[in-house]
């Protein structure tokens, strides 16, 4: 944080929504609009967007203005693992079913924290996917392929 | 009498074994969820909301109610024990109980507060019952003019209300409202922002947003916080409260139930606002103040009873008007859209077994909590021995099948993956992530209703003032904005919810 004067959390709010606020214009600009009476499907979606632009220019200014404010530091690691393990889940879920996606969702989700053990997360994983595939597929009949074959 | 013959009437549907049955299985989850932190209600009733497709819509609602109320009671045991709130409802609890477990009285806190969680409930499914027919038979009138002005009250009081900065929250709202309007415009077919892909034709599902910004996103924050957790070991042998226990705990009992049956019906008011409330008022009505903080029984017994009628009250405006007056009440909407049931105050005089069955099962799922919490205490503390470093897998793995089985699609866990780092962003802009699914959920009843009322009014925004009850509440959120304004009551609701 080099620019200490800013709170930090109120600019970057502002400026998010003032991002979504265009990025809802740029992509309902095709939209009709119609009118108050008569409203075009582009009506609400533009209305609310500018509610947020405004918000978002509220919240940027008092950030300016206000006095300094930090974020946490972002941890990259958890945020890191997390991600994959869930990335990972959407990619293998059809290809290569559930058995695999289960367990390396949660081998990968593992490595987001210090603690975690290598034999103690294996074996935990074949239970859960074990688990998860009993309570999923078996009792609640989720149309899932299981095996890569 | 109307009132008996619902109340029978819902006792026969809760009573059916099926239901009990669910009814048990809410409860023991609930408990559970309750006991472990890390883990609330709302990612896990999302988490189930795609099996309970196939149930019958009472037999879903109850479980998912169950769910609701169970973590109360869990949440109440951890913050006991260990002096960790399960769930935010239980922080006071945390502040006499905890006390009183070490000095040794684990056991009678533990039963002060599942005695005071069963009281309060009992006399909330009476209260919920008594209040539904006038409300519903008021909110039979309501045109689309009043069911706009009723929805923009439902948001604004839920955001007021709740914690954290008013203007972010509102913000978060019509960023919720936003998202809501993604899919195809039922009225002229055409797609608006899909972004040509077609899993978003039918709209935004709000259970991957729910999983991804309450569940991933918090086990990303807390995986970088360093986890303390000590759990008072000493035998629990006397449970049973002595009698000036009782006699003490009984008053406070009484004033918490009234105190949250009356919070919980406000929108926002929920779960969280009661105990905080009560707790205020037995300090202040006590002869000697500073015996609170020191284990003061009452202290465990008001805010238990506060939180439980709460959240059981905050499920009249969800069976009445067909309001979500919290983002768990939100889901439990969407249980109910799932089920093809649109919410409203039909419904209530369409679906009598649902909504009298779930109100009866309220009762007879606080017996079930009252049986599974006081002689099995001891299960659930060995509950919370599973490491978080455990946990936390096997919770990214249930979201992501949970999500994956919504509607069987990739897309959705993609979108619950987005949804996560925008979760996080929220948690280190400090930024509430409630109000946002409460405008996604509400986003397509509120556009419909002032569509179909503009449309009949021409255009003319001033039906909204000319119709009596629409104007009455627009008065109410116009109050309740002004009155937030006002640095006296800010200071108030800061000191309110900073205690």
């Amino acid at each position: 944080m080099t620019h200490r004067q800013f709170d930090w959390p109120d600019l970057l709010f502002g400026g998010f929504l003032i991002v979504v606020a265009a990025g809802t214009f740029a992509a309902t600009w095709k939209l009709a609009g119609g009118t108050a009476a008569n409203m075009g499907p582009g009506y609400m979606p533009r209305a609310i967007a500018l509610v947020l632009l405004g918000f978002g220019l509220f919240f940027t200014g008092r950030g300016i203005i206000s006095s300094h404010a930090g974020i946490e530091r972002v941890h990259v690691r958890p945020l890191l693992a997390i991600s994959v393990a869930v990335g990972l889940f959407a990619l293998l879920v059809e290809s290569l079913g559930l058995a695999v996606a289960s367990l390396a969702t949660i081998v990968v989700a593992a490595f987001a924290s210090h603690e975690s053990r290598f034999f103690e997360i294996i074996v935990f994983g074949l239970c859960m996917t074990a688990a998860a595939i009993l309570l999923f597929v078996k009792v609640l009949a989720l149309p899932v392929p299981v095996w890569p074959w | 009498m109307e009132l008996f013959d619902n109340l029978l009437l819902g006792l026969s549907t809760a009573m059916q074994l099926n239901n009990l049955l669910y009814c048990l299985i809410g409860v023991v989850i609930g408990t559970a969820i309750g006991v472990l932190p890390g883990i609330g209600p709302i990612p896990t009733i999302a988490l189930l909301l795609p099996f309970t497709f196939g149930l019958a819509p009472a037999s879903s609602l109850i479980m998912l109610a169950g769910i609701f109320y169970g973590a109360q009671y869990g949440g109440s045991t951890t913050a006991i024990l260990v002096n960790v709130p399960g769930e935010t409802s239980s922080v006071v609890t945390c502040i006499d109980g905890h006390e009183m477990a070490k000095q040794g009285r684990a056991g009678p806190a533990l039963a002060i507060a599942a005695i005071s969680s069963f009281f309060a409930g009992t006399v909330a499914t009476i209260v919920i019952a008594v209040l539904s027919l006038p409300l519903a038979a008021l909110a039979l009138k309501f045109t689309a003019v009043e069911y706009f002005s009723l929805l923009v009250l439902g948001l604004f009081a839920a955001v007021i209300l709740a914690h954290g900065s008013v203007s972010k929250s509102l913000a978060m709202v019509f960023l919720g409202l936003l998202l809501g309007v993604v899919g195809i415009d039922v009225n002229s077919g055409a797609a608006r922002m899909t972004f040509g892909i077609p899993a978003l034709a039918d709209g935004m599902d709000f259970v991957p947003v729910a999983m991804g910004m309450f569940g991933l996103a918090e086990i990303i924050a807390n995986l970088e916080r360093p986890a303390v957790r000590q759990v008072v070991s000493q035998k629990l042998r006397d449970l049973i409260p002595s009698r000036a226990d009782l006699r003490a705990a009984f008053p406070a009992m009484v004033r918490g139930t009234l105190i949250g049956s009356a919070l919980g019906v406000l929108p926002g008011g929920g779960a969280a606002l009661p105990p905080f409330t009560s707790y205020a008022v037995e300090k202040k009505l006590a002869r000697d103040p500073s015996r609170f903080g020191k284990g003061a029984i009452e202290g465990v017994a008001g805010p238990e009873a506060a939180n439980n009628a709460g959240a059981q009250t905050s499920f009249i405006p969800l069976l009445t008007l067909g309001i979500p007056s919290n983002a768990l009440m939100a889901l439990m909407i969407g249980a109910l859209m799932m089920q093809g049931i649109q919410p409203g105050p039909q419904v209530m005089t369409e679906q009598p077994e649902l909504v009298w069955g779930v109100i009866a099962s309220m009762w007879t799922g606080n017996l079930m909590l009252l049986i599974i919490n006081l002689p099995l205490v001891g299960l659930w503390v060995s509950m919370l021995k599973v490491p978080y470093r455990l946990l936390f897998p096997a919770i990214v793995l249930f979201c992501c099948i949970g999500t994956y089985g919504i509607s069987n699609s990739a897309f959705n866990v993609w979108l619950m993956l987005g949804c996560a780092m925008l979760g996080y962003f929220f948690i280190k802009v400090g930024v509430e992530p409630a109000p946002l699914l409460l405008g996604l959920v509400l986003g397509p009843q509120l556009e419909e209703n002032f569509r179909r009322a503009m449309q009949l009014s021409d255009g003319d925004p001033s039906v909204f003032l000319t119709h009596p009850i629409s104007a009455v509440l627009l008065a109410i959120v116009a109050l309740m904005l002004l009155a937030m304004l006002s640095p006296a009551l800010l200071r108030k609701r800061k000191e309110a919810l900073a205690e």
